[in-house]
């Protein structure tokens, strides 16, 4: 097994290499310019020719990628052009937020999706199934701008349960209460998530169901509820939990817009925001964790097979 | 699989548990909602609003203005002026302790002067010879030219002179200051800055007020709420509910359909913009069909309907005075000279016009933005005017960042949108600076210009602008689209020193 996670290891750097360069390229193809940005709109060219000078804007781009790559290497990502900090502590700020909220989220996608795709699954055809079915669905198709709206007007606004948007520190403030910042906004992006795990699910099982091996347990009087958790939902599962990690990558790149009617503190919201000034840096780092975050995830995901499924050998 | 399970539903529980519990409370906390996150609160190097609400706390001018945006001293005691109008002497009030426990003297002054001169985003048009520390709270200014609006640039904070200790802004020269340099004179002193989260102000226990009565930005200044955290948050909506759910106390630039549904909510007060902003379209005075061409401009002026513009743009009609004036009646600026010609709206008179101009059809490009809705729903409107007058208008939309780089390039635009904050004197008007895109420059511009800036009788003055003004209605280096007013929300309980919302909302003397 360690010969295969190193040479996936190998892969993953090779990738992420390539990776660096596109993004590089892509970035400084977009027009525009970070130091306008910065300075605003009465600044003279003469001001923002000096300013892009001193931030080392002005030399050639293949020197500008070495640089970033040189530093990269070390740990050091680069200052943020706006907020004039490392690029590491922006990416830490908002790491949190998005790793809390990814978690609560995939949490209320596991607990939503598999016992209701294996319930539709076990009823398939009846009612229960097209209700299920038909809801899944439904949530899968709402924006998640809307529900998160309606979310905050009825459970903020209206009752007062919960805070409408922000998120303070759990870990800075020590307050583990601070949890009720991301119960909306998990559960808006858990919608959709948990809508399409629910599918996977129901279909994943009903594809199992019709395999030799089941028919044999249901032939050798195993209980109905037996044969649907050990030997349909157990095999089932691989197809799902492959689901999962990329869903959980997602949750934390595409949360953009959830970070935006909440105004959390995440990363999507960084990486667009930084976009939207033109702060490369911040920018390129981000992508980058984004990357190695996929490919770790990626080599996870392939590991737990090994896990769930005894047969698949790591060539 | 059962116990991964089992641990997320602890987990589940927990969060749950944890989210039903009573928060903290955050006494003497005012939450203010910003639309995004501020640039560097420097406000001596920029000209984002938002870092001067923010930073107008923290940092002091040496003038500030009234409610009658006359400049009156803040910093300064007093001073004196020399015949020719060049050489300003000013003495300094004493014992006025920045946040770092120093006391502000002349050196700290002259410093953040020269700095401002050289660097500074409006420093250049107060045309500095030298500005020198002349004894402990004496500093001498000397200008290369008589200034009439010299006390109005030392007193307007957005991209003005603000105050810094000398060794801070001497080492920061021309780069931004860093957060943790951000010591200064006012009321609330910075204490942090998260990326996405909030900037966060506490109140300056040691700060010295003036004993004049509080009087807009002028005067004494008191904090009585302990902490301001401005929090950005995005989305108009949540701005809103967050005010309704108590997780706000004031947000700011609520949409104007918004309006009409809230005026009359309890849950929240609103306050409507003391201080309009105006779109501008400008045109390239440098390079292409429409520079020179004062003819065909006047057509395109001819042809537009800003009434149709602003219904469109903005929406409920307290929000909104279609007026050419650029500035509101009540300020001694404004003036009627040149009016006539706003918003006439005329598609026949301007087709006709076109046509006495040479117009050939050529298609002008005018760049725009969609970060700023209403500069797109306005350029819409004007296109369908101009198609209706004959005149071939292209729109080039892209995102503001790259607007910001393509109006530099004076060969790829005819004309490009933008708004204009409330300006206290007409010297800071954009169109007046020769450098900013659109570069307009004519003799007679020049001539009229140059009495207003350098008179110092306010009634010569004024007759000056009152020319240029007319002098923009028939030369049109922009055209002025029509005064808007924003309008903000704030909880119930929160009051404020003013009633309606100033260009840069401002929290001494406000308590919850």
């Amino acid at each position: 097994m360690w010969a295969y996670v190193l040479r996936r290891t190998g892969a993953a750097a090779v990738t992420l290499a390539a990776a660096s360069v596109i993004i590089f390229i892509f970035i400084h193809l977009i027009p525009g310019d970070p130091i306008a940005v910065l300075l605003g709109d009465q600044a003279t060219p003469d001001q923002v020719d000096a300013l892009r000078a001193r931030l080392g804007l002005d030399e050639p781009l293949v020197l500008q990628y070495f640089y970033w790559v040189g530093s990269a290497l070390q740990g050091d990502l680069g200052r943020s052009i706006f907020f004039d900090t490392p690029v590491t502590t922006v990416i830490a700020e908002g790491a949190e937020t998005s790793l809390l909220l990814a978690t609560i989220t995939m949490i209320w996608v596991i607990l939503i999706g598999i016992p209701v795709g294996v319930v539709a699954a076990m009823r398939q055809g009846t009612w229960v199934d097209q209700g299920l079915s038909g809801a899944a669905m439904l949530m899968a198709s709402v924006p998640t701008f809307w529900v998160g709206l309606y979310l905050i007007l009825i459970f903020a606004a209206g009752l007062g349960w919960f805070p409408s948007s922000g998120y303070p520190s759990v870990f800075e403030e020590g307050d583990v209460s601070n949890l009720r910042y991301l119960v909306l906004p998990s559960l808006a992006l858990a919608a959709p998530n948990a809508a399409l795990i629910l599918r996977l699910t129901r279909a994943s099982m009903l594809d199992v169901s019709k395999e030799d091996y089941v028919r044999t347990a249901r032939a050798k009087g195993i209980s109905p509820r037996r044969v649907t958790l050990r030997h349909i939902l157990r095999n089932a599962l691989l197809v799902v939990v492959s689901a999962f990690g990329f869903t959980f990558a997602a949750l934390i790149s595409e949360a953009v817009v959830t970070e935006t009617v909440f105004a959390l503190p995440g990363i999507g919201r960084t990486v667009v925001q930084s976009i939207l000034r033109r702060d490369y840096p911040v920018i390129q780092g981000v992508i980058l964790v984004i990357v190695s975050l996929y490919l770790v995830i990626n080599l996870l995901v392939d590991i737990s097979y090994r896990f769930l499924d005894p047969r698949v050998e790591f060539e | 699989m059962r116990h991964p399970i089992r641990v997320a539903l602890g987990a589940a529980t927990l969060a749950l548990t944890a989210a039903l519990a009573p928060g903290q409370t955050r006494a003497e906390t005012l939450n203010y909602a910003i639309i995004g996150e501020p640039p560097s609160l420097d406000i001596q190097m920029g000209t984002a609003t938002l870092a001067t609400t923010i930073g107008q706390h923290v940092f002091e001018t040496l003038y500030a203005f009234d409610s009658k945006t006359e400049p009156q001293p803040m910093l300064v005691e007093s001073e004196t002026i020399s015949e020719d109008g060049r050489t300003i002497v000013m003495q300094l009030r004493q014992g006025v302790p920045f946040h770092n426990g120093q006391e502000m003297k002349a050196a700290d002054v002259a410093a953040s002067l020269v700095r401002w001169g050289e660097f500074g985003a409006r420093g250049a048009s107060m045309g500095f010879q030298s500005a020198e520390a002349t004894g402990d709270y004496e500093v001498t200014l000397k200008l290369k030219e008589p200034n009439g609006a010299w006390k109005s640039f030392l007193a307007f904070p957005n991209g003005g002179p603000t105050i810094y200790p000398a060794d801070l802004v001497t080492a920061a020269g021309g780069e931004p200051l860093k957060p943790e340099n951000y010591i200064g004179t006012g009321p609330y002193r910075f204490v942090e800055w998260r990326p996405n989260r909030h900037v966060e102000l506490e109140k300056f226990e040691d700060y010295a007020a003036r004993t004049e009565p509080s009087d807009a930005s002028a005067g004494a200044k008191e904090a009585v709420i302990e902490t301001l955290r401005f929090i950005p948050v995005p989305d108009v909506g949540t701005r809103v509910s967050g005010i309704q759910a108590g997780d706000y106390d004031y947000a700011e630039y609520i949409s104007g359909d918004l309006f009409g549904m809230l005026k009359d909510d309890p849950a929240m007060k609103p306050y409507i913009s003391d201080a309009p902003i105006f779109g501008l379209m400008f045109m390239n005075s440098q390079e292409g069909y429409l520079a020179g061409n004062y003819e065909m401009r006047q057509a395109i002026l001819a042809a537009l309907n800003m009434t149709e513009a602003l219904q469109v743009s903005v929406g409920d009609e307290e929000l909104w005075d279609a007026q050419g004036s650029f500035f509101p009646e009540g300020s001694i600026w404004h003036t009627e000279a040149g009016i006539e010609r706003y918003s006439e709206g005329d598609v026949e008179k301007a087709a006709q016009m076109a046509k006495d101009a040479g117009y050939d059809g050529t298609t002008l490009t005018l760049l725009v933005s969609t970060n700023y809705q209403q500069h797109f729903d306005q350029a819409n409107v004007f296109k369908r005017q101009l198609a209706d007058a004959g005149i071939n208008l292209e729109l080039n939309v892209t995102d503001w960042a790259t607007l910001l780089k393509e109006r530099g390039e004076p060969q790829s635009w005819d004309l490009f949108m933008t708004h204009h904050g409330p300006a206290p004197d007409p010297v800071l008007l954009t169109f007046m600076n020769d450098s900013y895109p659109g570069w307009w420059t004519s003799t007679e511009k020049t001539e009229l210009a140059a009495t207003l800036n350098e008179s110092t009788d306010p009634a010569v003055r004024e007759e000056a602008w009152a020319k240029i003004q007319q002098l923009v209605y028939e030369q049109i280096p922009a055209v002025k689209v029509g005064d808007v007013f924003s309008f903000d929300v704030g909880a119930p309980g929160l009051e404020t020193a003013w009633d309606r919302a100033p260009a840069f909302p401002y929290f001494w003397g406000a308590t919850k």
